[in-house]
């Protein structure tokens, strides 16, 4: 028997689980390539969980912000500093 | 509404949320990598707007009727502004948060142009290596 609010907070939780595994993956990774889509795909679960919580304008900003602009300029640094991470 | 679930989602977010910020903080202080210290400044700056809107939430009860919490009164009673404020979210911290977004956009370009200007000076971007190079010339300039 589930209802509209119980949904909700289901959404809530599974997606903030979601959001950790993928902070976990962006964290861990030596290819950095990989760490910038990690974190770009943990945006879009904390773009939900916002949506959830009742903030539908913040979602608007930062959804462009965080899935479009942070991805573009680390994507340009990676490419200046190079992708791998090495480890001494 | 099954209260339970609900609670238990909750503090399944909540905890997450923590989670998060305890795993970003391990990454801006223990990687070598100045851009993988970026990326996981990024993530605590996230989750700690996240945690800001999270103040102003008010939880789902029983009996709500599911729109939007709008006045449709072009006069309101008290009545009305009452039961308009016990139902709806507070707008405050999500102004602030929307402020900081933008805010935290800039910080994140100052701190990539830093980065930039420290891999054309020294050739890399690992901490450790850096540190070792700047002992080596101030021990040259010493000597």
């Amino acid at each position: 028997m589930m209802d509209y609010v119980d949904l909700v907070f289901l959404m809530m939780g599974i997606t903030a689980v979601i959001s950790v595994s993928f902070t976990f993956l962006a964290v861990k990774t030596k290819d950095l390539m990989h760490a910038v889509i990690f974190s770009s795909v943990q945006s879009i679960a904390y773009a939900l969980v916002y949506f959830l919580l009742m903030a539908p304008d913040i979602v608007l900003v930062y959804v462009a912000v965080s899935v479009g602009i942070y991805p573009l300029i680390l994507i340009l640094v990676v490419k200046r500093v190079g992708r791998f991470e090495v480890t001494a | 509404m099954d209260i339970e679930l609900v609670k238990f989602m909750f503090i399944l977010t909540v905890m997450s949320l923590y989670l998060n910020f305890a795993i970003t903080l391990y990454g801006v202080v223990a990687k070598v990598n100045l851009v993988k210290k970026l990326i996981a400044l990024t993530i605590l700056q996230d989750t700690v707007n996240v945690f800001t809107v999270l103040i102003g939430y008010r939880l789902w009860r029983p009996g709500l009727i599911l729109q939007p919490p709008a006045l449709t009164d072009m006069n309101p009673t008290p009545e009305i502004i009452k039961d308009f404020v016990e139902r709806s979210v507070d707008p405050l911290p999500q102004a602030f948060v929307l402020t900081a977004i933008v805010i935290g956009l800039a910080v994140t370009l100052f701190l990539t142009t830093i980065v930039l200007h420290v891999n054309y000076h020294f050739k890399t971007v690992n901490v450790d290596e850096i540190g070792g190079m700047k002992r080596r010339y101030i021990h040259e300039e010493a000597v």
